[in-house]
């Protein structure tokens, strides 16, 4: 990777600041730096360029808005604007399925979608972001079955039932490996000094 | 609920943690969403996960988005002309796909290939070895070097040939940092890539090595500007 995640943030941080007075060259700069990563994340999850696009442009028509709101509150610029899109992705993904009933039979034997090829798999990239030791540590301690759930929910924005589907395992058991390798990871970060 | 009662924290807790990880069902997820504008507790409940979980995050490659969503967001906040357009993907070689594929093939190819051709000279095998092989996986160009010599040797086994006013350009990858030029590669079949001294000092920390197209001359910038045609990891022999 580029750099460090914490340059990487204190350099996000100092642009976000002067976005927040207005700077259209910082916003700009701000965009240069953060869309490549941004639009990756909402494309995992989207899986639809165009609707990428869209939550992308959203997203940052937002930041140019409330940049502000975010200086004073918060420590972690590149989470703040990750969040953002993230969020507005999930949303939107979940809204879909209001409308959709269940999963379509051939859904059961096929990836939700394919990646480009050579793209890191969901539970490759959960540990390649696991960069420092201690979280790599903590995301190696999880079960195969809590680990593939957690990395398919969190880079691909799959839903339980969606979870259960794609690996053939029965919800309740999706369910509880979630919860419960979510609970494993939270202890052992917090215990890492990993908390906020 | 008041999930900001304090006896209502293990399932508040269990809620964010799954809004932050994208799994909680679309009505839950808007109902929590709605009561974290108006509790802090809420609120910071969600934000301490996904700080946690932006650590994961932070491996996702980038992809360039299409100049159009620059464009939009322009239009739609009636920024002044003039800004600076949108940003090139990430470069190539800080993406993590890149070194992926680097460390998946290329040691195999190395061994198979670059090993076999080096013991057809007369003089023993260079310990030092890096097979340079194009977006097909062919071999195009072998690097090598003996552990005391100040040089590379850089044999073409299957490079195309150069356009006109282009040219091909070596570069040292150490992870995490830009590619350090070792200078445009001369014309040849083998040729000789000076180092700035003795090939085991020259390139300790260097994984691999790539080469690009570039303008006559090299780089303008220092770093690559054109596509990189070749790439492989270093192999070490000793």
């Amino acid at each position: 990777m580029a750099d460090a995640v914490p340059d990487r943030n204190a350099r996000v941080a100092a642009l976000l600041a002067r976005v927040a007075l207005s700077d259209q060259q910082a916003f700009a700069e701000l965009y240069r730096q953060t869309s490549p990563h941004l639009y990756a994340v909402a494309l995992r999850i989207l899986r639809e360029p165009a609707a990428a696009e869209e939550i992308l442009q959203e997203a940052y028509v937002n930041v140019w808005h409330h940049a502000g709101t975010y200086v004073a509150a918060r420590s972690q610029p590149l989470t703040w604007l990750t969040a953002i899109v993230r969020n507005r992705c999930l949303d939107q993904l979940r809204r879909r399925e209001v409308d959709t009933v269940t999963m379509s039979a051939e859904g059961d034997d096929e990836p939700a979608f394919d990646l480009p090829s050579g793209d890191p798999s969901p539970a490759d990239l959960l540990l390649e972001g696991a960069d420092a030791q201690s979280v790599r540590d903590c995301v190696d301690a999880l079960d195969a079955g809590p680990k593939q759930a957690i990395a398919l929910a969190f880079f691909q924005g799959l839903s339980h039932a969606e979870l259960a589907a794609h690996m053939q395992e029965p919800l309740g058991t999706v369910k509880s490996w979630v919860r419960r390798g979510l609970e494993r990871l939270k202890r052992c970060l917090d215990g890492a000094g990993f908390a906020r | 609920m008041d999930l900001a009662r304090p006896d209502r924290q293990e399932r508040l807790e269990r809620l964010a943690a799954e809004y932050a990880l994208g799994t909680l069902p679309g009505r839950v997820r808007a109902r929590l969403a709605r009561v974290a504008r108006s509790e802090p507790r809420v609120a910071a409940a969600i934000e301490a996960w996904e700080t946690r979980l932006a650590v994961l995050a932070a491996a996702v490659p980038g992809v360039a988005p299409s100049p159009r969503v620059w464009e939009r967001i322009v239009s739609r906040l009636r920024l002044s002309a003039g800004i600076p357009a949108a940003p090139a993907a990430a470069p190539w070689w800080e993406r993590l796909a890149f070194w992926k594929t680097l460390t998946a093939t290329a040691f195999a190819v190395a061994l198979a290939l670059g090993i076999a051709l080096l013991a057809q000279r007369p003089e023993p095998a260079q310990p030092l070895v890096a097979v340079l092989a194009g977006a097909d996986g062919k071999p195009a160009l072998i690097a090598s070097a003996r552990r005391s010599e100040p040089f590379l040797l850089v044999k073409a086994v299957g490079a195309a040939p150069v356009a006109p006013g282009k040219a091909l350009e070596l570069w040292m990858l150490p992870q995490g940092q830009p590619p350090r030029s070792l200078g445009v590669l001369p014309a040849g079949e083998v040729v000789r890539v000076p180092l700035a001294g003795p090939s085991d000092t020259a390139l300790a920390n260097i994984p691999a090595l790539a080469v690009s197209l570039e303008p006559t001359g090299g780089s303008p910038t220092g770093l690559p500007t054109g596509p990189v045609l070749y790439s492989g990891r270093i192999e070490r022999m000793y």
